[in-house]
């Protein structure tokens, strides 16, 4: 067996409560060093051993991810904590303790950053060309001529209409970074993850003040209304966009 | 027995619409290369109107083989393309 480290907190007394316990199954404990907390479980060595080989089967990092992603968000809900990469272990609880003592200095960075805040995404898609759509609709081209005009005119807009939608994006981020914490822009995701057709221009994550949940909320919703971009805002989530530098 | 029969024979279709699928996503990609190319030609007037005409021509008619085929295939324009990971996708994702 070896010790599974989903999150590091500095103020946990008990155990997160999640029924079906943590990944495969094992018990939940907290191993306690230098003022922090570190929620862990055992798990099978084996499975962890080669990882690259599991790289690939998706239906396991499925189960580990859920499983892990269950206990963090359970003991995010009343703490702050740090989450901790996906199948991160150690040889035994002895290492975790080390790496709470060693790292002290940066998951308390961490901590400090991510106390009463909460990350939220927000994604922004490009609208279904209404505009293009009359140019290049129903008339057919009558002429050779006629057709290579139509196509210069519909690949021109196309691409006017992205640079445009990016602009716009970035002018979306920039106001939600102002009233974020932090913000980080993930790239976006494609078509094939989102099962949306419009094209996503928007991919970010925004750490913002529990206090200041409202206002997002209100800020998204001013954003949305000259439509020019459909918003998705998504939230409160356990800060796993800005956990990272801790180990 | 029969049910092997059968398999062999649903692999069958699955692999010539496959060959199918990827055989007109390559013949796409060069069609929406020689339009660009073309477009570019007509941008920097290097083309006579009769010329012009008749590269227009052809690849209209090419474009609606283009769309009869992917229809007679069961496909979609957005099956033709391929992932290419981190290189993002063969083709542009709005034609």
């Amino acid at each position: 067996m070896i010790t599974y480290l989903y999150a590091v907190g500095r103020d946990l007394s008990e155990i997160p409560d999640v029924g079906s316990g943590g990944v495969g199954g094992g018990a939940l404990r907290l191993v306690g060093e230098a003022g922090l907390q570190a929620i862990v479980s055992d798990v099978e060595r084996e499975a962890f051993e080669d990882l690259d080989e599991h790289r690939e089967d998706l239906a396991w990092l499925a189960t580990v991810a859920r499983a892990h992603h269950g206990v963090v968000e359970a003991a995010g809900r009343e703490h702050a904590i740090a989450p901790l990469a996906l199948a991160t272990v150690y040889l035994d609880d002895d290492r975790v303790r080390a790496v709470l003592r060693e790292g002290h200095e940066a998951f308390t960075a961490v901590l400090d950053r991510i106390t009463d805040r909460d990350e939220w995404g927000v994604k922004a898609f490009m609208r279904p060309s209404s505009a293009s759509g009359s140019g290049s609709g129903p008339e057919r081209p009558t002429s050779g001529a006629a057709y290579l005009r139509a196509r210069r005119t519909a690949l021109r807009e196309g691409d006017a209409a992205v640079t445009e939608a990016e602009r716009v994006a970035d002018e979306i981020d920039a106001a939600l970074a102002d009233l974020a914490v932090a913000a980080r822009r993930h790239a976006p995701q494609d078509r094939s993850l989102t099962g949306r057709s419009e094209r996503m221009v928007l991919n970010g994550a925004y750490l913002v003040d529990r206090s200041a949940a409202d206002d997002l909320r209100a800020l998204v919703g001013r954003l949305a209304e000259d439509r020019r971009l459909d918003l998705e805002l998504t939230g409160p989530w356990v800060p796993y966009s800005f956990a990272g530098g801790a180990t | 027995m029969a049910d092997d029969a059968n398999r062999i024979e649903i692999d069958k279709d699955a692999v010539r619409r496959d060959l199918m699928k990827l055989v007109l996503t390559i013949v796409e990609l060069l069609r929406q290369l020689m339009e660009r190319q073309a477009i570019r030609r007509v941008e920097s007037e290097d083309l006579t109107e009769q010329q012009e005409e008749e590269l227009g021509t052809a690849l209209m008619h090419l474009s609606d083989a283009m769309d009869e085929l992917t229809e007679q295939f069961g496909l979609t324009p957005a099956d033709l393309n391929l992932d290419l990971g981190p290189l993002g996708s063969l083709l542009p994702r709005d034609r």
